[in-house]
Order: C-alpha cells, then sequence, then structure tokens
C-alpha cells in the first residue's frame, strides 16, 4: 500500500489481489493457439483470392485504366474498377468521402484502383501487375498548416472542420495573469500496428446476399455502410467479427469489406482479402499529428486564468472519423481537469495527402493532454512551486461541472489520486551510480469519458437466453479484439446471476444478433453493465419461478446458482438450466438503452461518466546517445468497481506502453504525401526489453449497486503517459521535449547545451 | 512468393506426423502451414521476420517461418503448438502465461510461447533476463508485456527481480508496499 493514506487504494496483480485473480476459458484457447481469427484461411469450397491495386503516388488525376490483360490471366476470376460498385461509391464513418476504388482522382499513396479474385494468392498478384493505370500527378498538399490555402482535396476545399469552444472573457482574464507560458507541441502519426492487418472472408449466401467474417469494430454499423456500397438491402448484410488481432480504433473505420465483398457478390465465390503488412502501412488509417500553439496564464498565486490553444489535425485525405476526433481533441484541450477562469480552445481539421488518420485509442484526447499537462508544468516551475503543488491549486473537486459546464460523474476526486501520486515509490531519488544515464521522474494527469459524447446518438443493447443444453448465453454486438470483454461478461454475469463461469457461452460480434453500438469510445463495459443490471434480476426470477412451481416451493426459497436452481436452506441444486430450458424453452430477455448522460434536462455536452488517471514515470536519459529509458511507470486510476482485474491491468498496461512508443519511436513520417515506412523494422513499437516495470493502482470503493458502478479503461492508460514522460526526462536532465516522439540527436543536443559532455 | 512454376517434392515431420508436399521451392514455411484448412496458429505479421508471429520450432529451435523457404524442410523437424500439448515445457509456459494472462488479442501468442519453449528445451535453467532475450524477436501490440513479465517470474523463479517499487532499505521481497 501506499503510506500516509487511508484512501481505499489496491494494487492490481499483486498477492493481496489474487483472490479476485480469475481468467477465463478464452484465455487459455488463445494460448494454445484454438481461436479462430478472421485472417485464417477457411476450408471454403471455391475459395478465391482477393488483391487490391493501390495507385501508390500521392496526389494524381487518373488519366487511363485498362484491366483487360489482367482479365485475361490465369486463374483470374473477376477485376473490378469503380464502374463495378453497384451503390455509393464511397464510405466513411462521418463522411462518406472514400471511394472504394478511385475512378479519375486518387487522394494519397493507398487509394485504392482496381481489385482482383482469383484462384490463388500469387494469380492474384500476378494480375495486378498486368493492371494498366496512366497518372497525371496533381500538386501534393504535404502540410497540414498551409492545406487550406492548398489545391483543394475535396470540393469544398481542405479545410473539413473548424471548431471554438469557449468558456469566460479569454482577453481580460489574459490581462489579469501575473505569469504567462506559450509554447508550441506536436504529436506524430502513430500507427496502431495491431498484429493481425486488416483482413476477412466474405461469403455469398446464394440469395444475392452476403456475409463477411472479417475483424472489425462493429459489425451493425459496418452492416449499415456496406449494404449502402454493394445496392443492397441490410437485411441481405450479415456481418460475423470474429476474433481480431488488435484494433485499437485502426479496424473502427471499414477496411477490406467493400472489395472484399464487391468481389465476392461479382464471383459468387467466397473471397479471401487480407492486407499485407506493407499495403497495412500503407492504406491503413494513422492517429492524427497535431501542431497546437498553447498559451496558458495565471495569477502571482498560481491559480489558473486563462487558457487558449490553437491546433490544427491533420486527417489526411478523407474524413473517416476526424470531425469527432477534432471534437475530442477540444474538449480535451481545455484542461477539463482543472478550473481555469476563462478558455479559448479552437481546432482546424484539415485535408492533406498523407494518408488518412481516424480513431486511435485516446481520440486526439491523449495529444490535448499532452499539451496540457506540459503547460502545468512549465508554469509550475516559473513560479517555483513543484508540479504537485500547482496542481493542487487548481483541480477541480467532485460536484462542480465539467470545463464545458456539463454534469460530469468522477468515481473518487481528481485530489486524491494526486495525493497518491505524490508519495509514489518512483520518487525515490537513485543511487546514480553511472553517470551515463541521467534519471528522473515526473507525473501527469488526465481525465477521459466513456461514450460517444455531446448528445451524439449512443444506444446499446444485449440480450440474455436459455440454449436447449440449459446454456446461459448472452450476446452483444461488441466485438472481442482481445480487451478480455468476453471474460468480463462471464464475471458480471456469474457474480450477479449468480452461476458459475462454465455456465455461460457470451457470443459476440454478429450483426444479426442484438445491437450494441460501436466496440470503440470505452463504452462497452458501461453497456454490458447497463444491460445486465436490467435484465439479470427480473431473468434469475422467472427461472426460479419455473424451478419452485416443479418442486412445489414457494419460489422466495430458491436462488440461481452453479448448474442450475438451489434451495437456500439446505443449500441444494434441485434442478439443472437444462431441465428449465427444456419446460420453458429459451426465455429470452433483450434490453436496448442509451448510453448513460447526466440526469436532468441539460442537453448533453461533452461525456457525464468520467474516469481519472495519475501516471508517475521514472525515466534514465543516456548521456552518449540522447536515447531514453522508460524505467518503471505508477499508474494511479479511479474508474470504478474492478470486474475482472488482468482485464483492467492489461489495459491499463497495454494503452501506456502504446503511449510510450508514441512518445519515444513511434511516427510515420511523410515525404511529398508518401509514408517513409512500410513495414515493422522501420516502424518500432516497443519490444519486450523497452517495456518498463509497472504497477496500477486502483483507488475505488464503489458499492455494487450504485447508479453507475463501472467505467470502460481501454483508452485511460494512455491519457497521461506521454507528459509524464517528458517530465521525467526534464526532471533527469532539465531539457523539455514538446515534440514528440523524442529525437535523440536533438535531445543530445540541448543536453549539450546545458551540461559539460560526458 | 516467388512463383516459379517448377514444383519440388518434400518430405518433413510435421508435430510429429510424416508429411510429404510437392511445391515450389521458395515457398516459405508459414504459407505452406497457412493453407486452406491448415494449421492456423502459426500467423503472418509482418513476412519479413521481424514481428514473431509465425515463429514455429524447427528442429527444436525457433525462427520465423516467413523466412524459411520449402527446400531448407527435407527430413526436417517442424513444430507448433498444435503439436506440443504433452510436452512438459510446452505445458509450464503456457500455464504461466494463462494464468497471468499474458495476453490479450492472441494473434503473436503462440509465437511467443514458442520462443519461450525452445528457450527451455535448449538452455540450462534459463534465468528470467534469457527467457527475456529469447523474446526480443516476438512483438505484443496489446499487453505492454506486464503480463509477460509476470510469467516469466512463473517460469523462472529465483531471487526477486531489483524493483523500481521497492525500497531497497526493505529486506521483504518486492518491499513492504
Amino acid at each position: 500500500m501506499i503510506p500516509d493514506t487511508d484512501l481505499p487504494v489496491q494494487t492490481l496483480g499483486t498477492d493481496r489481489q489474487r483472490e479476485h485473480w480469475w481468467v477465463g476459458p478464452e484465455t487459455a484457447r488463445r494460448v494454445a493457439g484454438r481461436t479462430p481469427y478472421a485472417t485464417d484461411v477457411p476450408p471454403l469450397d471455391g475459395l478465391l483470392h482477393g488483391a487490391v491495386l493501390r495507385c501508390g503516388v500521392a496526389h494524381a488525376r487518373v488519366v487511363s485504366l485498362d484491366v483487360r490483360g489482367a482479365r485475361a490471366m490465369p486463374g483470374v476470376r473477376a477485376v473490378v474498377t469503380a464502374e463495378d460498385v453497384p451503390g455509393t461509391n464511397g464510405f466513411g464513418i462521418v463522411l462518406r468521402d472514400q471511394p472504394v476504388l478511385c475512378r479519375d482522382r486518387v487522394r494519397f499513396e493507398g487509394d485504392a484502383v482496381a481489385a482482383v479474385a482469383a484462384d490463388t494468392p500469387e494469380q492474384a498478384r500476378a494480375a495486378l501487375a498486368a493492371i494498366e493505370v496512366t497518372y497525371e500527378p496533381l500538386p501534393i498538399v504535404g502540410d497540414a498548416l498551409s492545406a487550406a490555402e492548398a489545391w483543394p482535396l475535396h470540393e469544398g476545399g481542405n479545410l473539413l472542420a473548424e471548431h471554438t469552444l469557449r468558456r469566460g472573457e479569454l482577453d481580460a482574464a489574459l490581462a489579469r495573469c501575473a505569469l504567462v507560458v506559450e509554447q508550441d507541441y506536436r504529436t506524430p502519426r502513430q500507427m496502431h500496428a495491431f498484429m493481425e492487418t486488416e483482413g476477412g472472408v466474405a461469403i455469398p449466401d446464394g440469395r444475392g446476399g452476403l456475409c463477411v467474417q472479417v475483424g472489425c469494430q462493429s459489425g451493425h454499423r459496418d452492416r449499415l455502410q456496406l449494404a449502402d456500397i454493394l445496392g443492397l438491402a441490410p437485411e441481405q448484410v450479415t456481418i460475423r467479427a470474429v476474433a481480431t488481432g488488435g484494433a485499437f480504433g485502426g479496424k473502427d473505420e471499414l477496411t477490406v469489406q467493400p472489395i472484399a465483398g464487391l468481389l465476392a457478390l461479382r464471383t459468387g465465390r467466397p473471397v479471401r482479402l487480407q492486407l499485407d503488412r506493407f499495403e497495412s502501412c500503407r492504406s491503413g488509417i494513422k492517429r492524427h499529428p497535431v501542431v497546437a500553439r498553447v498559451t496558458t496564464g495565471c495569477d502571482r498565486d498560481g491559480r489558473l486564468l486563462a487558457h487558449r490553444v490553437d491546433a490544427v489535425l491533420d486527417t489526411g485525405a478523407y474524413a473517416s472519423l476526424g470531425p469527432a476526433v477534432l471534437e475530442n481533441y477540444l474538449d480535451h484541450a481545455t484542461a477539463p481537469l482543472y478550473r481555469i477562469e476563462a478558455y479559448q480552445v479552437h481546432g482546424r481539421l484539415l485535408y492533406t495527402n498523407n494518408g488518412v488518420a481516424g480513431a486511435f485509442r485516446g481520440f486526439g484526447g491523449n495529444q490535448a493532454t499532452f499539451a496540457v499537462e506540459s503547460q502545468m508544468d512549465a508554469l509550475a516551475a516559473r513560479l517555483g512551486l513543484t508540479p504537485v503543488e500547482f496542481r493542487r491549486r487548481n483541480l477541480r473537486r467532485p460536484g462542480e461541472p465539467g470545463s464545458r459546464g456539463q454534469p460530469v460523474r468522477w468515481t473518487r476526486p481528481p485530489a486524491e489520486l494526486l495525493h497518491l501520486a505524490a508519495r509514489s515509490p518512483l520518487w525515490r531519488p537513485s543511487p546514480g551510480e553511472d553517470p551515463r544515464w541521467l534519471e528522473g521522474t515526473g507525473l501527469a494527469m488526465g481525465g477521459q469519458g466513456n461514450g460517444l459524447g455531446d448528445g451524439l446518438p449512443d444506444a446499446g443493447g444485449g440480450r440474455l437466453s436459455l440454449s436447449p443444453e440449459g446454456r446461459i448465453r448472452v450476446e452483444f454486438g461488441f466485438v472481442d479484439y482481445g480487451q478480455n470483454l468476453t471474460e468480463l461478461v462471464i464475471r458480471r454475469v456469474s457474480e450477479a446471476l449468480p452461476c458459475a463461469p462454465e455456465d455461460i457461452d457470451v457470443v459476440l460480434g454478429r450483426s444479426d444478433g442484438p445491437d450494441s453500438g460501436p466496440t470503440s469510445a470505452s463504452r462497452s463495459t458501461v453497456v454490458v453493465d447497463q444491460v445486465l443490471r436490467a435484465v439479470l434480476p427480473g431473468w434469475a426470477r422467472r427461472l426460479c419461478a419455473e424451478a419452485a412451481r416443479r418442486a412445489g416451493l414457494p419460489p422466495e426459497a430458491l436462488v440461481c446458482g452453479p448448474g442450475g436452481i438451489w434451495s437456500r436452506t439446505p443449500k441444494r441444486r434441485l434442478c439443472r438450466y437444462r431441465e428449465l430450458a427444456a419446460s420453458l424453452g429459451p426465455v429470452p430477455a433483450e434490453h436496448r438503452g442509451d448510453f448513460p448522460v447526466a440526469p436532468g434536462p441539460t442537453p448533453p455536452v461533452g461525456r457525464f461518466l468520467q474516469l481519472l488517471i495519475a501516471t508517475v514515470a521514472r525515466v534514465a536519459v543516456d548521456r552518449l546517445s540522447g536515447r531514453v529509458r522508460v524505467q518503471a511507470l505508477h499508474h494511479i486510476t479511479a474508474a470504478g468497481r474492478v470486474i475482472h482485474p488482468p482485464g483492467y491491468l492489461g489495459q491499463i498496461e497495454g494503452a501506456a506502453v502504446m503511449g510510450l512508443g508514441m512518445t519515444l519511436t513511434e511516427d510515420m513520417p511523410t515525404d511529398d504525401g508518401r509514408y517513409r515506412f512500410d513495414n515493422l523494422d522501420q516502424y518500432l513499437i516497443p519490444t519486450l526489453q523497452d517495456a518498463p516495470e509497472q504497477r496500477v493502482d486502483v483507488l475505488d470503493d464503489t458499492p455494487a449497486d450504485a447508479d453507475y458502478p463501472v467505467r470502460g479503461v481501454g483508452e485511460l492508460g494512455i491519457e497521461a503517459v506521454a507528459p509524464a514522460i517528458v517530465a521525467a526526462i526534464e526532471a533527469a536532465c532539465g531539457v523539455r521535449v514538446r515534440h514528440l516522439p523524442v529525437d535523440p540527436d536533438r535531445l543530445l543536443a540541448a543536453l549539450r547545451d546545458t551540461e559539460h559532455p560526458v | 512468393m516467388i512463383p516459379t512454376g517448377e514444383t519440388q517434392s518434400l518430405s518433413f515431420r510435421l508435430n510429429g506426423q510424416p508429411l510429404a508436399v510437392e511445391v515450389p521451392p521458395a515457398t516459405s514455411l508459414l504459407d505452406l502451414l497457412r493453407g486452406p484448412g491448415g494449421l492456423t496458429s502459426v500467423r503472418a505479421g509482418c513476412r519479413i521476420g521481424r514481428c514473431g508471429a509465425c515463429t514455429v520450432l524447427l528442429d527444436g529451435r525457433s525462427v520465423p517461418a516467413c523466412l524459411v523457404p520449402a527446400w531448407r524442410l527435407e527430413g526436417r523437424r517442424v513444430d507448433t503448438v498444435e503439436g506440443l500439448a504433452r510436452d512438459p515445457h510446452y505445458q509450464a509456459v503456457a500455464s504461466a502465461l494463462t494464468w497471468e494472462s499474458a495476453l490479450q488479442c492472441g494473434y503473436c501468442t503462440p509465437g511467443i510461447v514458442l520462443s519461450l519453449v525452445s528457450c527451455l528445451r535448449n538452455e540450462t535453467e534459463p534465468d528470467r533476463d534469457r527467457l527475456a532475450e529469447a523474446l526480443a524477436g516476438n512483438l505484443c501490440r496489446c499487453t505492454g508485456y506486464g503480463g509477460l513479465r509476470r510469467a516469466l517470474e512463473r517460469l523462472a523463479p529465483g531471487r526477486p527481480r531489483a524493483s523500481h517499487f521497492s525500497d531497497p532499505s526493505d529486506p521483504t521481497p518486492g518491499g513492504s508496499s
């Protein structure tokens, strides 16, 4: 435990926690390699292999496209171009501005112009080489900062969205500041780098429709887009989201579904399509790079008065979820954890030829938090206050509205997390024996909301039933891409019904099952909890009533339990779930509800259910190379009850290392609109050797029957990592880094300016 | 794969069973194993030998299958997790990884299992650092490697690692916190 505190805090994964540690059956299946993935090669009769011709140029007019040679190649069953798209030749969750197959213009190197289905993957690739395309180059828009005045990539110009959030009188507040800090911040174009690239199989149903088994994040939403593209009714399209080898937002948008679907309908045969890593790097979405100028001021006591942000987000060639990312960036850029008299937060989202940016864990929020937390440290340093004391003077208290005036629901006061972070063992001075390494510790805080927010339609549902074999079947539309959702559902049902984990079958990710909404925005855990709380008690009563009728006992004397219905005293199983299924049938119970927003008449602004993190980083800076090693990360989290400890721990640790990658190594730079890297030998994600020792503390004593006892933690761990690491670097060597990823050469040069070389 | 048109007859053992195939000699072992209805635990991640998702045991030592051309297989032995159920090293690794929940999406996991089995099989009582080194060629994007670190402690118990969270003056393992 952390000393000097009576707070309800526990460290996950320690011996003390192990009595709550539970690992579900899906984990063992995955270890043994027995879980089927979307990109397995299915043993289907007549399976064809798809391949896509990407343009490979950043911006051009398509002058001619000749596929006749490809059609005549051996094994080729279909070659499709824009002419062959039966419905809308465009996709995109917010705007359908990205062509499935480009007709006369290409806007980034990954744009698709044609696709082939052939008997073997080799034949499909060989056929691509026989397609003749001539391009007439167009001016390349390579820089978001000047994109608004550059050659327009879409009708309406390159400024896709522009928004300002305001509170108070900024100029008046700025005039009263005793101290103002103005700095520029840059964050990189991070790649999701999921281990399983985008892929799946489209299977015609023989009645004009099709089923697509694919790695994705929202079967129901994909179905609507896909039906529109293929000219089908939504009911003719089924999406089966089988196990997905990582997504992190990178499979939120459609990936292979449209082209695989088109080829399957064209040939009447199942078509498998998987992007290889090169193609995934060049055509897949990335995190929005952000360039921001931030001006923040306070009075002489360190009380924040004014805060201004001017940000430019590079959304690349198409919109995808860019406009929603901009909204979330701005929300986080208001510095939601801190009381500030006045702010003006302004952001512009620009089209460029630099790939496509879209959803990525953190969703713009962590880019903003990097700048906000760095500003807090800068003001603290100038005032001669510690980072802890400066934050302590400005943190919001429970009951206060959020930064946008909206009601917010934290599970603990932010000041408690700060208190615990200040007492982290990572602040202990190191022995510092090796003069080569400079060590330092820094902290940052972050807040985050669950759900799509801002009043967007955000409903989710689920279903409970009994199979003929007496299995308790729990269905959600969500996709399990590794976030332990299956385990979470089993854990929650087995505790609340109650029953044995072995009694439960979890069925996820079918577009013909219940619509839970997208598997994104850290919303699944909350939706699962809301649905189960709505249906479980009534469902248990129906089963107990039937068992009571059969046994001739009063229903109150019975409870659900392992394998069936039990009498309370003596504790004895009276009948099995299988017997109830035989007499009652499936007993379906379904619930669908809106994602929780603030009660009362307030129109929803921002997000209501909030969660918090404080991250303390310990780093060592190499005085010879300028490289940074993160030795340890200590996270203090407040996100309600922990339902599945390994899942919670894994989400925080995994997101934190992803944030570490963004801070230290990960970027997809472009040269004239083309990516410089195309595989994992150049784009470096952290390895085991780069991963720090981590500790995750949970601050919580929420009762199970509280209104909103849980939060989703899929994105929380990435929120405060980058600013904590750069704060630790500054503590180690006196250099503050504001451009990510940290450039060792620049850090070394700055180090040499501040000290004698080693 | 480079289509050569010419094929070669090869025989090798896959998970203990003899297997004869007729394939172009440059076919990668990865493609050979993952044909329709083939093995699914050997997975393509990068196809350049960097990510480790396609790791197999070739004559008992871990290699990325994407870099092994078919012609090198003649007379050799290939093992994947499908064939290791009764191997004691496999069982130890699988139970440590499972108990510590050292995975999320699980796509990289069979490769990690095989790298560890190879190290345990071919070296005398490898310690944690050595096991960690054996995983230098296996990338995991989901977990941040936390569960994996805990699993390694189970596989190579011994003196507690120096921790940034424990007080160096505190003699209890891991510190009193």
